[in-house]
Order: C-alpha cells, then structure tokens, then sequence
C-alpha cells in the first residue's frame, strides 16, 4: 500500500516535471522579459498626411480651402470656419456668438427650421453651429453619396441664415434658461466663478453662452448683424474631409462660395490685464460634500512664442496622468482626490491657466498646501533632463495618438488657420519639441506660473470652506 | 478609472456597453483611420464592407481569448482586457469590481504603484480602465512599437499583482472622492443611482457600479483579493487588439507573456433574477437646484433579444434630433424642457427602456411628465409614420458607418461582442436587422415595454419646491 502510494508520488512528481520542462507555458519555471526595464525601440515618424490626399486652394474673394481625402469609408463631414468669435464680443454683448450659432441652425435660405432640419435628417446626417471664442463652425456630416445636398444645406446656413424673430425668442429664452440651470452643477459653476474673479472687466470673465443680463437684450437684428460682421470669405476657411474627390469638388465649392463677398472681419479684442493679487473666492453651496476648486491666474495666447516650453513645463506639472507631479502627489501619494490636473488655456488673446481638482471639504486646505508646495517647486526645480525627457516622449506619443483619424487632422490644420499659424506646424512639430532645452523650459516656469498672485476659487459650504482659505488671505464669500 | 454610468446627454455614447448599436447624434469629426478599403461590393445599404472581417480569434490553453485585427493604415495600436466581471456579480460589499480595477494600477511583485500608467504615459500612450456592470476593460492607445512593452507589463499585472494596505487606503480614499464627484454632487448622478435602485428590485444591476459610500469604507484588501481570485481567471480574459502590429508575433508573444496564468474553476454569478413589475414606482429626490430632472425607466429586454432593432429605432424617432417627436412637443412646442433623450439600454442580463428630461428652470416637473407620458401613448397608439422610421435608419446607418472610427473604437466593439456574444456581429447583418423593421414592429414595442405600470421614476426638484413631489411607491 505504502509502496504504491511512493510510487504514485513519484511518477506524479516526474510527470510535473516533465510537464514544466515540456509542456508548461513559458514562464512557469522561468519569468518573462520584464521589457520595460529594456530600452524603448526607436519611435517611427511617418508624415502626419500622406501626400496626395490634401488639397489646398484660395476662392478669389479670399476664402481658403482645404480637402482632405479619406476614401476608407463612404463617409464624409465638411464645414466653413469663421474665425472670429466670443472673443470680439463687447462684455455687454456676452453670448452674442452663441446665440447667432444657435440661430444658424434654425433656418436658412428657403427653408424654416422644420424644412431645414427635415433635409437634413431624412439623410440620417447632422448639421451644427459651434461657436467657441475664436471661431464658428458650421459643419454638415454624413454618407459621401449625399454630400451634394448637404453642401447646398451648409451654404445655407453659413451665407443665408433667416434670423426669424420667433425663433430668434425661442433661442433667447432657451439661452437664458440654460444660463439658470448651468449653475446647478458644481463643476460649471467654479469654472464660471474662476474666470469672473481672474478677469473681472475682460470678455473672458464671463462665460461663452453669456449671462442673464447680456443675453436678455439679443434679437434677431443682434444676431444678423453679428453674424454680417464675422462671416466674410477674408477670414474663413472651407474645409472636407472624408470620402470626396477633391477634383470633382472644387468646383462645386467654386458655385456655392465664389459669390460670397465681404470686408474685413472685426479686429481681435484687447489682450486681459493679468492679475495683480490674489483673490479668493467661496461660491456657497451648503450641501456639496466636496469642494470644486479652481487656482489660477493668466496664461499664454495661442500664438505664443514660449508655447511649446510651456507645454512641456505644464506636462510635467499637471498633464501628463499619472506621470504629472501633481497627479503623483495629491492623488497617488495623498488619496486626496479622483482628479488633478492643469492647463493652459490658449485662445488668440491668453486664456487662463488653471489647476482644477476637488476634494471632501475638510481636507480642502490640506489639499491646497500641497499644490501651492509643487507650483512653487516647478519654479525652484524645473525638471531635469530626464523628466523633460519623458514629458517630450509623452507628448510626441500622444500627437501620434491625437491625429490618428483624417477627422482630427483636418480639426488640427483648420485651427492653425484660425491662429494664423504656419501651415507646416503639425509637420515640423515633433523637431520643434525636441529642441526644447530645459533652460526654456525653467524660463517658461519663472515666466509663467506665479502661485503668489494665483486666485483661489472653491464651491462648497463656506462655513467649513473659509476657515481653510484664511491661510492664503482674505476670503470674499458669494451666494449663487 | 472610471465607472461607466448612464447620463442623460444627447450624445448616449457613455450610457450603453454597445455603443455602435445607438450614437446616432455622432458628428463624423472622428472619421476612421484604421480600417480596410471600402469598395467591396454592396455588403450592406451603404455598401460599407466591415473592418472586422479581417478579425482573427485564437485561444491560449489556459482558456484566455486573444482577438486580432491587424491594419497598417496608422502607426497606432489598441490593446484592451475585457475582464467578465462587474458589478452586477457583486454580492457582498458593492463597489468591489470598480475598487477593484483601481487597484490593479496599484503595484505588482516588480512594479511601483502607478508604475505600470508612468512608463505607458512615457511613451505618450493613454491607459485607462473603466467598469460597468457587466464587465471591467483594461486598456492602452499607443504607438504600435511600444505593443510589446504593454503585452508585457499586462501580463505582470495579471500574474503578479502585488497590493498592500497601505495602497487600498489611498485608493479607498479616491473612490470615495470618485463616488462624490459623479454620484453625490451631480443631480444626473442622483437620479441615475435612484432610478437603477428603483427600477431593479432585486437584480443586482440595481447597485450603482462605484459602490455605497458604507462599502467602500469598510472593504478590505482581503475581499479584493478573494474578488481577484474568483474572477480573473483566464477563462474570464478576452484581450482585443487592433491597429498596427503583425499577428504571428503578437501572438507568439500573448503566449509567451499571458501563458503563465494558470486555469482556473468557473467563477460565481448571482442567481437573482429580476421578479415582474406589478405597478409604477415613483421616489423623489431633493437637490439644491434650480432646474428640475426627470428619470424614467421601463424593464427591456437583455442584450441580443429580437426587439433590440425595433426598441433602437424608436428611441430615435422619440429624441434624435430637432425633428423627434420629444424634441417638437417638450422643447420646441410647449417650451418645457431644456433637453430630452430615450434610450434602449441593453444590459447583458436585463435591459431597461429610459429617457430623462431636464425641465427648464421654473417650470412643472409635474407637466413635463404629463407631456412626456402622453408622447408615450400617442405613439403606443399610432406607431410612427414611414419618415419618421425611414429617418430613424437612416441615423443608424450613418452612426454605424461613422462609428469604426479609431484603433479604439474597433477593438471596443470586438471585446464587447465577443464577450457578450461569443462572435462579432457584421455590419452588415446589424444594418439588415434594422431596415427589418416595420412602423409595426416598433409600435408592437412600444406597447409591449412601455406600459404605464411598468415604469419607475425618478423626479429630482428642487429642495425648496413644494410641487410636484411624489413619495416611493411599490409594487
């Protein structure tokens, strides 16, 4: 019996044995390459269009024109780009640019808004206006064996929008209704308060949509005159992309915009006066269990010469996920929260720079010593070669990622035209990166990030909130 | 990280598991890079063939799936585990599938915490993960040289994960913030947690996937662990990639890399079905807001059931667009609500029929409802005219077409399918299902789900109001 069971044992232990010699998966006995202790292979660079698919051309009124051809699937999504918008809003027109937008959507040419949107979906396709500080889109979208109809609808809408006065009512009470209910989230509502307090006389301070006092004054003549002012062939860009022949479609864009005339566009407005001192600022919502915040202060225009030393710099602060410093220490190291990050936000004039997070309203002051501690420290230890070395690494990963669809690359090169870019600015964008010294990129931090007159903005329950805030100074408290 | 919820946007690509299947409100801005020539003769209406007849399917020994679809358009690549685990197979402590996979970026035997995110993020790749109630998706976008670092580094996660208390303490934390920010602040978060809790009495789904705040507290490191055990297995992996790579050493390395996990038993799955509604439910919720929102849901089918077309499509003649019957009546027409959207949700082992309504600031929760009930009975009435249905797939077909968009995109549907399926559904068998549909079939629907007593709502008011309240009502 004894002997049997030896036996057993023993033939048991040959037969694993031999089945991890054998037939086990790799591994089993021996690790795997560990590959990311290896050196990374070397990064391929193809072009960012391959040659041939994008076709550019000039309208003779001045209108530019930009296809990019896509034939993998009988799709296709084409638009005109206005380059201007709430950015060349008076403050006492702040929402102007929305509410044109919107109105473009509800009427043009001969039809209302039923017959317009009846063209539209009854292709399954989409048509929409977005208005954004620097620009409106109108753009269409849908199968490539439509896309003549829906050129004739987006010519519509972009040169001959009816600006009816009961849909011009329906907007406006829509807009204003929207205003109200915006407030009844967190994260809208500190996003509103950061820009108010950190530009308290500039368009910036107010949101794009506007405010109930603007936005009460608009009617249909508000929106026809804007719309006269922005939409003119000298400052707008045509775009397709998608399954199109660009040889057969140019002169179809040739008829519907060769007639489109019009001056120059209104001028960009005057650059924000950056902050002189802290502010900071409790919204009170008594029932919130964690506090939204907001710090920040001016950042850079679009344009601007230090972006990509800026880019870098803010990689490594706060945009990089958990490579970020910011992310490593309130979150990874502290638990303090789900999300930090930080961002420059750049329009034509500078946009602000924010760090956002939130956090359970007690630990709220603990959570702001710490992120006051890494604004400084970017500042006093700018990253080294190495950690610069890997934010340009992320960074050039993710273009790669961020181009991938034509779709994101027609997005990219329309925007160049909007800033006045150089049209070689995605092309030579990974060499620019790389020659980035960390001397520029320390320059950008002093240059830059000024946690000294950075504005503070919480919303939660001022009664725990403005206890923690003293620290930093005095404390103005607003209902909502 | 992320919990995967449903939210009442226009744009419901969030809200479903399949999200090919619904996002008709899809702008094309996303058009598809990775994906084969189009030209193959009329397979489907638009004569779109589909990328994923190029798919591979291959099986490791230890029961771990491995779907392959190679393209060399774009030099990027999706790698995405699909874990067959969520929170609907919670039993104890809830939340545990989601704390879970936060977890799993905490640390293994030769890695750091968030180690495994820095060296991706390094190479500019975007990890992330998210969890639903069926299923929990690890996933990395990345340069396609760098694929065989992120086989690598998955497979050290899966066999070697190595967590501590002290990382559960800080991760716990951050749920907990995770919990506050989308479920506790957010009116849309509130109604959507009431409405699954109401809606489903007794299925598991009625737990929201980021778990009860009590939970979260008290779990421990051991219940991850025992949670680790009974559901990563590799019977329970099925990893998708798709995009630049070549297949014979993708796989050779999957083998090499994930061959080392051992099999392992079948896990447990809840046995609680979902008992028959006998009569409307209501419950309130009391917000500091100024514009109230309604939640509304009836019980649907599961997944991959027949009426899946039909229910689709009338949910876009309800709310697709300015020329939806919801749109005419509560935005357009009587000016009551800010936004509205239907959906058919379909979960893996129940389904749900659902709209929200944002009313405007100032206005009657109470009339919106009434308005919203009557569109229901207008069109459980006189089903939808041919344009309607004709636009409704038309939507869908463009939604389809467009909706192959990135690497990502593909190798999401592949997992989900495979997992939820056992194949990937063509495209073009998915269009021919729906141009089968009749003005019939969708109004047979309709009067079949979306029956007055079969609804549960969710009305959030604001907590000085006093109209419109109504207590919680039973079955």
């Amino acid at each position: 019996m004894k002997r049997a069971f030896a036996l057993c044992l023993a033939a048991l232990l040959i037969g694993a044995l031999a089945w991890a010699l054998f037939a086990a998966p790799p591994g089993f006995l021996f690790s795997p390459p560990r590959l990311w202790e290896r050196p990374s292979p070397p990064v391929q660079e193809r072009p960012v269009v391959d040659a041939g698919r994008l076709h550019r051309s000039a309208l003779p009124n001045g209108l530019e024109v930009l296809v990019l051809e896509d034939r993998r699937l009988p799709a296709f999504a084409m638009g005109v780009t206005l380059k201007r918008g709430a950015g060349v809003e008076s403050v006492a027109q702040a929402g102007l640019t929305e509410f044109t937008a919107r109105l473009m959507e509800r009427g043009a040419g001969e039809r209302d808004f039923r017959a317009l949107d009846a063209a539209v979906s009854d292709l399954g396709a989409t048509l929409s206006v977005t208005a954004g500080w620097d620009s409106v889109a109108a753009s269409v979208s849908g199968l490539s064996r439509d896309h003549e109809a829906l050129l004739a609808v987006l010519a519509d809408v972009v040169l001959r929008p009816r600006f009816a006065r009961d849909e011009a009512s329906r907007v406006r009470s829509e807009q204003l209704a929207g205003i109200r209910k915006a407030g009844d989230d967190p994260n809208t509502l500190v996003a509103w308060s950061f820009s108010e307090t950190l530009y308290p006389q500039h368009r910036y301070g107010l949101p794009l949509a506007g405010t109930l006092t603007s936005v009460e004054g608009f009617g249909a003549q508000q929106a026809r005159d804007f719309h006269g002012r922005i939409a003119t062939p000298r400052a707008a860009v045509l775009w397709a992309v998608g399954d199109l022949d660009s040889a057969a479609l140019l002169p179809r864009l040739r008829e519907h915009f060769g007639a489109w005339s019009g001056g120059p566009p209104p001028p960009p407005a005057a650059d924000p006066a950056p902050p002189s001192q802290r502010r900071i600022v409790v919204v009170d919502r008594p029932e919130l269990g964690q506090a939204q915040l907001l710090v920040g202060h001016e950042g850079i225009a679009r344009a601007d010469e230090s972006r990509l030393p800026v880019q870098l710099l803010n990689t490594v602060l706060g945009r990089a996920g958990f490579s970020s410093r910011l992310m490593g220490r309130i979150r990874a190291d502290e638990g303090l929260t789900y999300s930090i990050s930080s961002r420059f936000r750049q329009r034509r004039a500078p946009g602000p720079f924010a760090v956002r997070t939130f956090t359970e309203v007690s630990r709220v002051g603990e959570l702001l010593r710490g992120l006051f501690e890494e604004l400084a420290r970017i500042r006093t230890e700018p990253p080294g070669a190495e950690e610069l070395g890997r934010a340009k690494s992320l960074r050039t990963g993710a273009f790669a990622l961020g181009l991938e669809t034509s779709g994101a690359v027609a997005s990219a090169l329309v925007a160049l035209e909007i800033y006045g870019l150089p049209r070689d600015s995605l092309d030579s964008y990974r060499s620019r990166l790389r020659a980035v010294t960390p001397e520029a990129v320390a320059e950008a931090a002093r240059a830059r990030i000024h946690p000294e007159r950075a504005a503070i903005v919480a919303v939660g329950p001022a009664e725990r909130l403005v206890p923690q805030l003293e620290e930093w100074g005095e404390v103005e408290v607003r209902q909502r | 990280m992320r919990v995967q919820t449903l939210r009442p946007s226009r744009a419901r690509r969030a809200a479903r598991p399949l999200a090919w299947r619904c996002g008709a409100a899809l702008l094309l801005a996303w058009l598809p890079a990775v994906a084969p020539a189009a030209d193959s003769a009329g397979a489907a209406p638009a004569g779109v063939s589909d990328p994923l007849e190029a798919m591979q399917v291959a099986q490791l020994e230890n029961g771990l799936t491995v779907l392959t679809l190679e393209d060399h358009t774009t030099p990027v690549v999706s790698f995405q585990i699909f874990v067959d685990v969520g929170s609907g197979d919670e039993a104890r402590f809830t939340g545990l599938a989601h704390l879970f996979e936060h977890m799993m970026f905490r640390g293994t035997k030769h890695l750091e915490p968030e180690e495994h995110s820095r060296l991706i993020e390094a190479r500019g790749g975007r990890i992330n993960a998210y969890t639903s109630r069926d299923l929990t998706v690890y996933y990395e976008d990345i340069t396609s040289e760098h694929l065989p670092l992120v086989i690598s580094l998955e497979a050290e996660r899966f066999a070697n994960l190595n967590i501590s208390e002290e990382s559960l303490a800080s991760e716990r934390e951050v749920v907990i913030s995770e919990r506050r920010w989308r479920s506790e602040d957010s009116p849309e978060g509130r109604a959507f947690e009431t409405l699954m809790a109401l809606t489903f009495f007794a299925h598991p789904y009625r737990i929201p996937t980021v778990g009860w705040l009590s939970d979260l507290q008290k779990v421990s490191l051991a219940e991850c662990l025992e949670f680790f055990r009974a559901y990563y297995a590799p019977g329970n992996l099925v990893v998708a990639i798709a995009g630049d790579f070549d297949t014979e050493e993708t796989l050779a390395l999957m083998r090499q890399q994930f061959g080392q996990l051992p099999a392992a038993q079948p896990s447990p799955r809840n046995p609680t079905e979902e008992p028959q509604q006998l009569g409307e439910r209501s419950a309130t919720v009391r917000m500091d807001v100024q514009s109230p929102l309604l939640a509304l849901a009836w019980h649907a089918p599961a997944t991959g059931h027949e009426d899946a077309e039909a229910l689709d499509l009338l949910s876009l003649a309800l709310s697709n667009g300015p020329s939806s019957r919801l749109y005419q009546r509560l935005i357009y027409g009587e000016s009551v609500a800010l936004e509205v959207s239907a959906a058919y949700w379909e979960l893996r082992r129940a389904g749900l029929f659902y709209f929200t309504v944002q009313v405007r600031p100032g206005e009657d929760a109470a009339r919106a409802e009434a308005l919203l009930f009557e569109e229901i009975e207008r069109l459980r009435r006189e089903s939808v005219s041919p344009r309607e249905l004709q636009r409704a797939k038309r939507a869908m077909e463009v939604s389809m077409v467009a909706g192959q968009g990135s690497a990502h995109a593909l190798a999401s549907r592949m997992g989900i399918e495979w997992v939820f399926f056992g194949r990937v559904i063509p495209l073009a068998e998915k269009l021919a299902r729906y141009e089968a549909v009749s003005a019939e079939d969708v109004q047979r629907v309709a009067q079949r789900y979306l029956d007055p007593a079969g609804r549960n709502l969710v009305r959030v008011l604001p907590s000085n109001a006093k109209s419109g309240a109504g207590g919680k009502g039973g079955s």
